[in-house]
């Protein structure tokens, strides 16, 4: 696991401020904590798609795709992989902890947290790139329910047909929140053509009141 | 129908079902249960091939088959539960059939919203049903949490007479995935009355032996493996298990020779795997294990053994004499014995007491409160004080792992109602060397009370490992002859019984000045006779040092690493926190602006001594924040840098608080404001920003913590006639229960403004959920609340 203090900082809105060596020191600190505490684990598959009525089929799964964003994200795909990574509950208890009786702390071992789950998700990303270009496929970018019209519920059946719980520990509540917290699910494509980017415009997303898009900036890099 | 289960012998389970399941053609993400309905000749004729190829037990196909998991799909679990048990029955003949418990799959407080009650209430359900069509045993497997054990096992032994069974899940770190390890493991469930423990799933047989070494070591009961064929490896795109039956049996009889003597299969197993353990069974017979017992108590995630090193067992969660965490307790204030517990922990304490006994307030409410509460936030074994029975039995019955209560005594109703509750949740129980007669004066007396406790312990089911003695220390300044005699009455007590003490310090002292001589005097003496966990003051430096030379002189501090590591560097040794501050920037101004918050409680102590505590906070306080808030908004500094400031002044503030309250000067709030992240959210780092700055600018702060009920924030801005509610949602689908919230507000006719924010709302959605106000970060919303309550 590496964590980039430079995406850290931008988790919490750096913009150049003056940071003083006590924050640094903090900072630092604070990425080793969480290096430290990480229990991470992931899972994958990877599904051929049949494409019947205007839906998406994962074959061998009980996935069925509909929504608009993700089947144009997998328009030229025939394989599609479907993945979930987590960072354990022990960084969900510790920043719950910071939260209340060190905020500072708390706020910036989040932060550590996001990039660590995206790190993370990166990896593993590689890691079927590698494997998909021995096939001679070339992967998509990486996509996930809660992206523009990629509907949330789709957590639910991604970490039901990973039998992510059992694998991972990872679990979707009602409300569509993943637990442990810094989890993530998502698809994608494998296709013979390498797919142009990006695909996935930030004004699709329905977080219009992102921070990052109100900076011009992106949340994924 | 079978016979009575003989845990004596070996006994085989099945392998896999979702592996069969596969076989048999199941696409991934389909409910395995929904085969019960849909292909029962399939499910039958599973398990016709695992009783073929020579199991004495086959589990049913119910592993997910609970109302959380089952709630989107067309079956209930009445049917899935009774199809499972019928098919497995029709084919079981005179073999077992174990009901199948596997996790609910949803987090349990306080990392999810599975609140123990509803897990057990989940269970009961399965396991009522299971019972009823007749199920033989109860298999309660794969588990990860070890409180979601608990709830299974309780819902198990609560609706059913049938055996149990528990495994759990290890990860190759050697715990499972939320941290426990297997000594811990076996100290809850054994202590719960399982009648066999183990591991499953997660690990192939060669990654577990570790961890079945471990649970052998420390399991007086049967121990139970289910090892899957190997770790799962990516052939094609596909998770591929690679050890096969022989390889696999090889690996069981290894098992069986260590101690293990039940065997089965899980993910990737198959006929074939149990038929090869089914040959090398034939020829073995169950090894007898000598296992000794220890006293331990234990949190989800850490044991602490008695009779190794000296444990301390902090006292400072108790009101007696505690005028602040009086208050704290009086006005719900869980933050601060938090604080209390934390201190402790980081002094050295192993284990922490909790008493709230206090007559103003609901004392069983707030023990199962605090309970919880100390659980989410430090991983101690916590010890449950309380005289009244019914707050002990809820206070173990909710606790996460093996507890210590406190307290039983010689008296025969008392021991008539403790003993039961010790019995039933495992706990450990400290026995007070005291009867209907009184404190008996001779060490020998103590030790004839001692004798009756265990005795009468015994004819509970309890083992002598999980009684700790409380020989009972009198203050030298009353009853000074006596006090040698508790000294003497440890020593007897641990050479006539063998079991473990304890003592209350401090009371040595009561009535005398330069308590904490004669404190470490009286520790050291009693550590010399035999003293085993010492209930006292963490904090106090004097006491944790006797300790520490302590466990050195006594061979027990094993090449006195502790003692080197906290005491080599005691002097002189440079701080990473905090720069020096030099003569000219001792301002508290500065201080707050830069965020040095070491530095914020000297300073403001200094400072009143030549003001009043609102001078302090209008010439300082204030106005520095109002600096530190417009250098946010400008972009000067960034979020983490602000609460840096803010943290500082909170430091201040508590300074100024104690002496106000000291005092009885007047108030300081500039109003009480209610916050909640609303139910179903579980994101609260935003709200505790803003409560830190609420708090900052004066404002006092009832924080109900997250994924809170609408009734209880009602309660809350009904019972202290609130007029500003902050609500916060991070999710658009939690959004939905802020507006239900609102509603309830409302309709309560509570004349209170509600204050929304979160990542997902902007103003319109506020309005449109029936809010007042949308605030987008922490500085607005003070702006908000100081022009509400007129502050400006």
């Amino acid at each position: 696991m590496e964590i980039d203090k430079k995406e850290v900082l931008r988790y919490m809105g750096y913009k150049n401020q003056i940071i003083d060596d006590n924050m640094t020191l903090l900072i630092d600190e604070c990425c080793l904590e969480m290096i430290d505490i990480c229990r991470e684990s992931s899972v994958y598959e990877i599904f051929d798609i049949e494409r019947k009525n205007d839906q998406l089929f994962l074959l061998g799964s009980t996935l069925i795709l509909k929504d608009s964003d993700i089947k144009n994200l997998l328009a030229h795909s025939k394989k599609c992989v479907v993945m979930a990574a987590t960072l354990g509950t022990t960084v969900d208890s510790r920043i719950s902890y910071y939260s209340r009786f060190n905020i500072t702390k708390g706020l910036i071992m989040d932060a550590c947290a996001t990039t660590a789950i995206e790190y993370l998700c990166d990896e593993l990303q590689n890691v079927v790139m590698q494997n998909a270009l021995k096939d001679g496929l070339h992967i998509t970018t990486r996509y996930s329910p809660g992206y523009g019209n990629f509907s949330i519920n789709n957590q639910l059946e991604i970490l039901n047909v990973l039998d992510a719980y059992k694998k991972i520990g990872l679990s979707v509540t009602e409300n569509s929140i993943m637990l442990p917290r810094k989890s993530v699910t998502a698809l994608i494509g494998l296709s013979k053509m390498v797919s142009p980017k990006p695909q996935v415009s930030c004004k699709s997303c329905k977080n219009v009141e992102c921070n990052f898009r109100k900076d011009g900036g992106q949340c994924a890099k | 129908m079978p016979n009575k289960i003989n845990f004596n012998n070996f006994l085989l389970f099945d392998g896999a079902m979702g592996t069969m399941l596969q076989k048999y053609g199941i696409k991934m993400g389909e409910l395995p249960e929904s085969y019960n309905m849909l292909h029962p000749e399939i499910i039958e004729k599973i398990h016709s091939e695992y009783l073929g190829a020579g199991c004495d037990i086959i589990t049913t196909n119910t592993f997910g088959a609970n109302r959380y998991k089952l709630k989107n799909t067309q079956y209930s679990v009445e049917e899935i539960v009774e199809s499972a048990v019928k098919i497995a029955r029709s084919v079981a003949g005179d073999k077992f059939v174990a009901l199948d418990i596997g996790p609910i799959g949803q987090l349990m407080e306080p990392l999810g919203t599975l609140s123990f009650n509803d897990a057990y209430d989940t269970f009961a359900e399965q396991i009522k049903i299971g019972a009823k069509y007749g199920a033989d045993i109860i298999l309660i497997e794969t588990m990860s949490d070890i409180y979601e054990a608990k709830a299974a096992i309780l819902a198990a032994k609560e609706n059913s007479s049938l055996p149990v069974i528990c495994t759990m899940s290890y990860q190759g770190d050697e715990r499972t995935l939320t941290g426990t390890d297997p000594l811990t493991m076996v100290n809850i469930l054994q202590g719960l009355g399982v009648d066999a423990l183990g591991v499953n799933c997660s690990l192939g047989p060669n990654e577990m032996l570790p961890v079945i070494a471990e649970i052998l070591k420390y399991s007086s009961i049967p121990v139970i493996v289910q090892p899957n064929a190997g770790l799962p490896k990516l052939v094609n795109g596909e998770a591929v298990f690679d050890v096969h039956a022989h390889e696999f049996a090889q690996y069981a009889k290894i098992m069986a020779e260590m101690g293990v003597t039940i065997l089965g299969g899980c993910c990737g197993t198959t006929c074939e795997h149990i038929k090869a353990i089914k040959g090398e069974l034939i020829q073995l017979i169950p090894v007898k294990r000598d296992v000794k017992r220890i006293t331990a108590v234990s949190s989800p995630s850490l044991t602490v053994v008695l009779g190794e090193e000296i444990r301390v067992i902090g006292e400072r969660i108790n009101p007696t004499g505690k005028k602040k965490l009086k208050e704290a307790l009086k006005s719900n204030n869980m933050d601060y014995i938090l604080q209390e517990a934390i201190n402790q922990r980081d002094a050295g304490a192993d284990i922490l007491d909790v008493n709230v006994g206090l007559p103003e307030i609901d004392e069983l409410e707030v023990m199962v409160r605090a309970i919880k509460e100390l659980q989410s936030v430090i991983n101690l074994p916590l010890q449950i004080d309380s005289v009244r029975c019914d707050v002990i039995d809820a206070a173990v019955r909710i606790y996460n792992g093996k507890p210590l209560i406190n307290s039983v005594n010689g008296k025969e109703d008392i021991m008539d109602s403790i003993f039961p509750i010790v019995k039933k949740y495992g706990a450990c129980v400290i026995g007070l060397t005291i009867d209907e007669g009184g404190i008996p004066k001779t060490a020998e007396g103590r030790l004839k009370v001692a004798s009756r406790i265990v005795e009468r312990a015994a004819e509970y089911g309890i083992d002598k490992s999980d009684i700790i003695i409380d020989c009972l220390v009198l203050t030298a300044s009353a009853q000074q002859s006596e006090v040698k005699e508790t000294i003497r009455a440890v020593g007897l007590v641990k050479a006539t019984l063998g079991v473990k003490t304890t003592l209350g310090v401090s009371n040595v002292s009561f009535g005398l000045p330069q308590r904490e001589l004669l404190n470490k005097t009286f520790l050291a003496a009693a550590l010399t006779a035999g003293l085993d966990a010492p209930i006292l003051n963490p904090m106090s430096q004097a006491m944790m040092a006797t300790i520490h030379a302590f466990n050195v002189l006594w061979n027990r501090d094993i090449a006195s690493k502790k003692y080197i590591k906290t005491y080599s560097t005691f002097e002189g040794s440079p701080t990473i926190q905090g720069k020096q501050l030099t003569s000219n920037d001792r301002d508290l101004n500065r201080v707050i602006i830069d965020g040095m918050k070491e530095e914020a409680a000297s300073l403001t102590k200094e400072l009143l001594n030549t003001m009043t505590e609102m001078e302090v906070v209008n010439k300082y306080l204030i106005p520095s924040l109002d600096i530190v808030g417009q250098k946010y908004e400008s972009g000067e500094i960034f979020l983490p840098q602000l609460l840096q400031s803010a943290e500082t002044v909170k430091k201040s503030f508590e300074i100024i608080k104690e002496r106000m309250m000291a005092s009885k000067d007047k108030k300081l709030s500039k109003g009480t404001i209610v916050l909640a992240t609303v139910r179903g959210d579980i994101h609260d780092i935003g709200k505790n920003i803003v409560k830190i700055l609420l708090e900052n600018y004066g404002f006092e702060v009832i924080d109900l913590g997250k994924d809170v009920h609408e009734d209880v924030v009602v309660e809350a801005v009904k019972n202290g006639n609130i007029k500003l509610v902050g609500l916060s949602a991070l999710m658009t689908t939690t959004v939905r229960s802020m507006g239900e919230t609102i509603k309830a507000l409302r309709d309560n006719n509570l004349d209170c403004t509600v204050l929304v924010g979160g990542a997902v709302l902007n103003e319109e959605y506020a309005k449109m959920i029936g809010a007042d106000y949308y605030a987008k970060d922490a500085t607005q919303t003070v702006k908000f609340a100081r022009k509400l309550f007129n502050c400006e």
